[in-house]
């Protein structure tokens, strides 16, 4: 029977971070046309619904009711799965998450985490870098020359980032000693100045700079950059399968966020007098919100300066770090 | 019951877009079931406990597998079948049935003759990531560094290949500009 | 003048000069050029650029069927044919120059004498399909009677949309209650006017 329980439990716990992770990804949609719009001296979708908080739902009725069109000359089901992928690895990556501490309704204590398995960081990583796979599909397939070219573009993309993330993320793991990321927040218990990004600031950077890339966002959004590639893998995209990797991209967006502020930001503990659980609210906002911010300022690389920078740059900042802390360890 | 759902349905899914590898003609299919394949293999990890390396396994095979398709890009239109030229195709499939039988005889016959027992048995308080490695800077440390040899010379060597290409090639600003 | 000096003949005092980017040569101007570009910071403006901008809350969006633009007296929309202060009657005196210089030929009219042997008009329209809003019309009236209005909201469901006079012609009632203003835009005359006059050179 404790079987059974345990797999309701999960069941429930699955639906509820899956709902909720699409309802904020599809708000983060709406936050984000607002707060392009206040920094362009625009004011942003305002008819539909109060300050046009109904846009979300004008958007959603659009998408799901758009024909579903799927052009001649592509290959159907690799078309038709890769937003699939986009979208369900997303989500999938989401499940070894914590959220919130702990906390007891009626008596039973809840874990916010879908799947506590002891490799949490590597299987979100892991699970993130299967997403690149819907982009690269979908460029593969669409029997078009953009979309070609931003199926490529993906493939460097995650080769390169991949490097840079994962070598980034080995130091805080040396000195935390622990994949699972319940331990790494854990490991900061005890206010601002346990913070890991106080130990380990040069593997923030890197960190953060390897999440810009691996959700696709401004500095490096090259996939589906509308200047030079039309929008890219999504070009021959439209209606809901467009809104699949839409929706993978805010989820992976939300995603980096939780992760940025569990490893380095101290996590869902207690920041002074504001309880963990908002507190972790507050952090993963700002991330999105700097995700946002930098879309509204910085320009695209080329994909040759992304090279460069991850090859040249942040892989030897990375291995460096590796090695500096390994000698403090020592 | 549910260990033998999952290992029943992930066995299924593995020999079916193995399969698929195998018999497709068009590159698209062959690379994207390969992918995957070899995601789905981590599936067996899971089930045995041994979280870290299917992890692990999701996150080298993505890449390698993304590397694939990057070679598959430059060589082939992948909207188009590949023409596959056979001559001998009797020969072939009896070869390969044979083999594949032959290796499963080989592989299966001592674990029936003789209970493999595992050499270094998990240890209760011990996690996976610390068992393997142990392993790998005990028992396996030769070929574990050995490994790592051979593949910062396949690095360099991919680098110098790369390298000379580079300075004798002139860039397309060059040329426009007319100095090579 | 130099070339500089040309370019700059307009410029406000203020004005930053941008020379290019010096080239780089040896390695140690390129790692020169590396370490100013890490260390200036100058991403670091834009993100503060934008913030202030966003904190600033200064809009310039106009929601547009709510909020309207005030539009200025030299924007040239929608034609309208003016009366006489004095006694009410149009302006036009039908001398056709407007048909004329219409370089599309969207202007058409036809005239009488009446019984006082003066020239009316009995038919004018303006084919706004093919009116490219140029303003040479208002330019040549000597009566300033047909001048351009700010009504810029003239979307059709045909191609061929006619204005006629009646509809740009000053409503009575309107110019009773002493609506009509004086058009200061395209083709009038400035305040200054009087200024410019001269004698006509008789002795030739």
């Amino acid at each position: 029977m404790i079987e059974t329980a345990l797999i309701i439990e999960t069941v429930v716990k699955a639906v509820v971070v899956l709902s909720v992770v699409a309802g904020m990804g599809a708000f983060a949609t709406f936050i984000e046309r607002k707060v392009l719009a206040f920094m362009q001296r625009r004011l942003g979708p305002m008819y539909v619904g109060p300050y046009g908080l109904l846009q979300l739902a004008a958007d959603g009725i659009k998408l799901f009711t758009k024909e579903d069109i799927i052009p001649q000359n592509t290959i159907k089901p690799i078309f038709i799965i890769a937003p699939v992928i986009a979208a369900s690895s997303a989500f999938v990556a989401v499940a070894a998450v914590p959220y919130f501490p702990e906390f007891t309704v009626f008596g039973y204590t809840v874990h916010p985490i879908v799947s506590d398995i002891n490799v949490g960081l590597l299987f979100v990583m892991g699970a993130a870098s299967v997403g690149m796979y819907g982009p690269l599909l979908a460029g593969l397939s669409s029997a078009n020359k953009w979309s070609l070219l931003g199926g490529a573009r993906a493939v460097i993309q995650l080769l390169s980032f991949e490097v840079v993330s994962g070598l980034s993320i080995l130091a805080p793991i040396m000195m935390m000693g622990t994949l699972s990321l319940i331990d790494m927040n854990d490991y900061q218990i005890g206010g601002v100045a346990n913070w890991l990004i106080w130990k380990q600031p040069l593997a923030f950077v890197l960190f953060a700079i390897a999440g810009f890339a691996e959700t696709n966002r401004t500095p490096f959004d090259l996939i589906e950059f509308e200047a030079e590639i039309v929008s890219g893998y999504a070009t021959e995209y439209s209606g809901m399968r467009w809104g699949l990797f839409f929706i993978g991209e805010y989820a992976n967006m939300i995603t980096i966020s939780v992760l940025v502020s569990i490893i380095f930001l101290g996590g869902y503990n207690d920041m002074w007098f504001i309880p963990g659980a908002l507190a972790m609210l507050i952090k993963v906002s700002l991330w999105i919100f700097l995700f946002l911010w930098v879309r509204a300022a910085w320009p695209h690389i080329r994909p040759d300066q992304l090279m460069w920078l991850c090859w040249k740059v942040l892989m030897p900042l990375s291995l460096l770090n590796v090695l500096i802390t390994g000698i403090v360890l020592v | 019951m549910f260990e033998a759902i999952a290992f029943y349905t992930f066995s299924i899914l593995v020999i079916g877009m193995f399969g698929v590898v195998v018999f497709s003609k068009n590159a698209l299919y062959a690379m994207s079931a390969l992918a995957g394949g070899m995601i789905f293999i981590s599936g067996f990890f899971f089930l045995l406990n041994a979280d870290f390396l299917g992890v692990v396994q999701i996150i080298v095979y993505t890449g390698a597998v993304m590397a694939l398709y990057a070679f598959g890009m430059m060589f082939f239109d992948s909207a188009k079948d590949v023409k596959e030229n056979i001559k001998y195709k009797k020969i072939i499939y009896t070869l390969s049935v044979l083999s594949a039988i032959f290796t499963i005889f080989i592989l299966m016959a001592p674990i029936y003759s003789v209970k493999i027992e595992a050499i270094y048995p998990t240890m209760e308080n011990i996690g996976n990531i610390q068992m393997i490695g142990l392993i790998l800077f005990t028992k396996y440390l030769v070929p574990f560094e050995l490994a790592a040899i051979m593949l910062l010379v396949a690095m360099i060597a991919g680098i110098v290949l790369v390298k000379v290409k580079m300075e004798e090639t002139p860039t397309n600003i060059e040329v426009a500009r007319g100095e090579k | 003048m130099e070339l500089r000096g040309f370019k700059s003949r307009n410029a406000t005092p203020g004005y930053i000069y941008f020379e290019g980017e010096t080239e780089v040569k040896t390695p140690w101007d390129r790692f020169k050029r590396f370490s100013s570009r890490a260390v200036k910071g100058e991403l670091f403006v834009g993100l503060w650029i934008v913030l202030r901008e966003m904190l600033k809350f200064n809009i310039h969006t106009v929601q547009y069927p709510q909020e309207k633009l005030q539009m200025s007296p030299r924007y040239r929309a929608i034609h309208r044919l003016l009366r006489l202060f004095e006694s009410g009657h149009e302006r036009c005196i039908g001398c056709g120059l407007c048909e004329k210089i219409c370089i599309s030929n969207c202007i058409k009219m036809d005239t009488k004498v009446d019984e006082k042997s003066r020239k009316l008009v009995t038919e004018y329209s303006i084919n706004f399909g093919r009116c490219i809003f140029c303003g040479y019309c208002a330019e040549v009236c000597p009566e300033l009677a047909i001048v351009h209005g700010d009504d810029y909201e003239y979307a059709s469901e045909q191609r061929a949309e006619f204005g006629f006079r009646e509809d740009m012609l000053t409503p009575l009632d309107k110019f009773k209650a002493n609506k009509q203003k004086e058009f200061p835009g395209f083709g009038a005359l400035s305040k200054d006017a009087d200024k410019f006059v001269k004698k006509t050179p008789l002795a030739y």
